[in-house]
């Protein structure tokens, strides 16, 4: 069908992307998976040690439990990213000068460092002088400050999910806009027309409609939740007891405070199976019904 | 004529040093480039970052001449190899057994010399002298016990509901080495395993002072706040004057002047749980040579310069940073300020753990050593948080 020539042809438009695909994907990964069979420490020496360090992953219940505790975290924060980001999509989806400036603010923390808008939270959840706090105090919500981190792991764990909300759900909302404003006019109108609600043409038309960008973004909130690391670095620091340890941030901590570079690698692979795994099925599931 | 030959340029060295200890080497370098021939060219390494930083570039064989480093970590570096021997360049230097010995005992690893101080810092006990004179107390005396601590802290928290006797950082291991240990170090206690035959939280009375820390928080004597509090808390704690002691490091003494000015303190070593029991955790910085620097030759004269009478007394005294020269106490800069007498004291019969894997088992969130301060301190858990936490460290120390 294809010319010996034509296929060598095709080969030289993708072997610049292949290289850099080889240089900056597979080798490392290549490389990542090699230290991964040693005892591989960041002050130089290595041992090679087979399996070793992923039997040791296996009886690590720090490991377990970081990945249970990112998991919690993912499937508590998505939904709430997904629904409040398409929420906020809806109501400035317009092009009226008021809509714009809306979704502008929102979409400000966005552009934040993630750093910089942890450490911001930090200081609004601090118990004696933060202004989280006292705004819940003032609002009789809550009768005296509560000790946000460090203390229970279920309020460091929603500390946390509300100053990601605050910095994330623009992103989300971006997008959903985006999907909304794709949609011709002319079938949200017969909709109308035909007597369909608000909220019967949100249901039945442009959810559909914005099927394959609910995806795109469901699978990225989940991806970057599955990957967090900073936040909780900053926010609470693991406390109390390890319980509020990400999975990212455990490897961190094996292979930069602990050194151990071999036994970093080997829970990255083992993470990013888990991921890989969870995104395949996800989108499996998800085409299966889209073709129903 | 002939034409003049130019004098010869010195050389350029580079240095690295963490950022939190910016300030005084700034200085240092300053004083150093001012009148040396030779220029020392400073980059500066965000703290936290410092440790892996030169772990890479050491691996990578892209290294400083000059590297000032959180004195805890020289074990890790000077058994992996990564450092320069300095022992037999400096036997015969005048100043090397007249400095800090806590600095030279970390620069230390197998008789082998490998720094020399950099910018040390010791931990004292503060108490707000407002407050004191409030509560019925002697304002111009500090507590000399725990016990005093505990009971001078229940004076102060009957002033208010806003007002608290005593301050721990709850989730940060790094602060309560720097200001708890102290306390068991005052009675004797060994605390940090030096090697795999070493145990780890022995002797003394360790279990009396976790007692009164946890006394203090079951009587609401530190704010709730202490139990997620960290390093960034834990500093600013004292200056908006609401709280009656806390130990710290005495660059606060500094810190204070900025940052609340008005605030009358005074400060005393930490003690321990009798009269005439007192320590202090020495830390800073150690000045190294890295393996495979390009100009160590010219880097052991800034080395040996920066021990001489003139940095440490018009540099360090001067700024009022203390020396590392524990000859230097009473210099004519700090003659008029009692407390920076009291805390350059404090070098002389200051402590600093040497130990491999530190990190793990004292700085971490998830070290066996803040691990223990927590179920003691909050839950009162402590005869198990002390046989637990001794358990793990061994099997830290026994890791390869």
């Amino acid at each position: 069908m294809y010319s010996t020539k034509s296929k060598y042809v095709g080969f030289a438009y993708i072997a610049p992307a292949l290289l850099f695909v080889a240089a900056f994907t597979l080798y490392p990964l290549g490389q990542l998976f090699w230290m991964s069979l040693h005892n591989w420490s960041l002050l130089g020496g290595n041992k090679f040690i087979g399996f070793g360090n992923y039997l040791r992953a296996y009886q690590d219940p720090i490991f377990w439990s970081a990945l249970f505790f990112t998991f919690q975290y993912t499937l508590y924060l998505t939904p709430i990213l997904m629904i409040l980001g398409y929420l906020f999509a809806l109501l400035t989806s317009g092009t009226a000068g008021l809509v714009k400036l809306t979704r502008g603010t929102i979409f400000i923390p966005v552009v934040i460092g993630l750093g910089s808008s942890s450490l911001l939270w930090v200081w609004l959840f601090q118990p004696q002088i933060g202004l989280f706090n006292r705004l819940l105090v003032d609002l009789h919500i809550i009768p005296k400050p509560l000790v946000w981190f460090g203390a229970d792991a279920t309020l460091g764990l929603w500390g946390v999910i509300i100053s990601i909300t605050w910095k994330v759900v623009g992103f989300g909302m971006i997008l959903f806009v985006a999907g909304i404003q794709s949609i011709p006019a002319e079938i949200i109108e017969g909709a109308e027309i035909d007597g369909a609600s608000y909220w019967q043409r949100v249901a039945r038309i442009i959810v559909p409609l914005n099927y394959r960008i609910i995806l795109l973004v469901t699978l990225i909130s989940a991806i970057g939740s599955m990957l967090a690391f900073e936040q909780f670095y900053i926010m609470t620091t693991g406390a109390p007891e390890n319980q509020t340890i990400t999975s990212v941030y455990w490897i961190y901590t094996n292979s930069f405070t602990y050194f151990k570079l071999g036994y970093g690698s080997t829970l990255s692979i083992m993470l990013m199976i888990i991921i890989v795994a969870g995104t395949s099925i996800q989108i499996a599931l998800t085409r299966r019904r889209s073709l129903e | 004529m002939a034409a003049s030959v130019p004098a010869m340029a010195g050389t350029t060295l580079s240095m690295w040093v963490r950022s939190d200890g910016e300030e005084l080497t700034r200085k240092i370098i300053d004083a150093w480039n001012a009148g040396h021939d030779n220029k020392i060219q400073l980059t500066v390494i965000p703290s936290p970052q410092m440790v892996t930083k030169f772990a890479t570039a050491a691996a990578a064989g892209d290294v400083p001449d000059i590297l000032s480093i959180d004195l805890i970590f020289m074990p890790d570096f000077m058994k992996a190899g990564f450092m320069t021997d300095i022992t037999d360049k400096m036997k015969d230097d005048p100043n090397i057994g007249r400095v800090s010995p806590s600095h030279i005992k970390l620069a230390t690893y197998k008789d082998r010399l490998y720094g020399v101080p950099g910018t040390p810092d010791v931990s004292v006990l503060l108490w707000n002298k407002d407050l004191f004179r409030k509560a019925g107390l002697d304002p111009e005396k500090g507590p000399t016990t725990m016990q005093e601590v505990y009971e001078d802290a229940k004076k102060i928290r009957a002033l208010g509901p806003d007002i608290y006797g005593y301050y721990i950082a709850g989730n940060c291991g790094g602060c309560n080495i720097f200001t708890v240990a102290p306390m068991m170090w005052a009675t004797g206690a060994h605390v940090v395993p030096t090697s795999a035959d070493d145990e780890a939280l022995r002797d003394g009375d360790i279990k009396g002072v976790l007692e009164i820390l946890h006394k203090m928080w079951t009587e609401g004597l530190m704010p709730e706040a202490v139990r997620g509090a960290g390093p960034s808390e834990f500093h600013s704690a004292f200056y908006p004057g609401k709280l009656g002691m806390f130990a710290h490091g005495n660059f606060q003494i500094g810190l204070i002047k900025n940052k609340a000015p008005n605030l009358d303190f005074g400060i005393t070593f930490i003690p321990g749980l009798k009269e005439g029991e007192v320590s202090s955790f020495a830390g800073g910085d150690v000045i190294s040579i890295p393996k495979r620097a390009k100009h160590p030759d010219d880097a052991i004269e800034f080395l040996k310069w920066v021990m001489t009478d003139e940095p440490q007394i018009e540099v360090y005294a001067k700024g009022n940073f203390l020396p590392s020269r524990t000859d230097l106490v009473n210099n004519k800069y700090f003659k008029d300020n009692p407390k920076l007498i009291k805390a350059a004291g404090a070098v002389a019969i200051a402590q600093t753990p040497w130990t491999f894997h530190f990190n793990d088992m004292v700085n971490d969130a998830s070290s066996p050593w803040l691990k223990m301060i927590q179920r003691s301190v909050f839950d009162g858990q402590i005869d198990d948080s002390i046989v637990e936490a001794r358990k793990r460290m061994r099997e830290i120390i026994s890791e390869e």
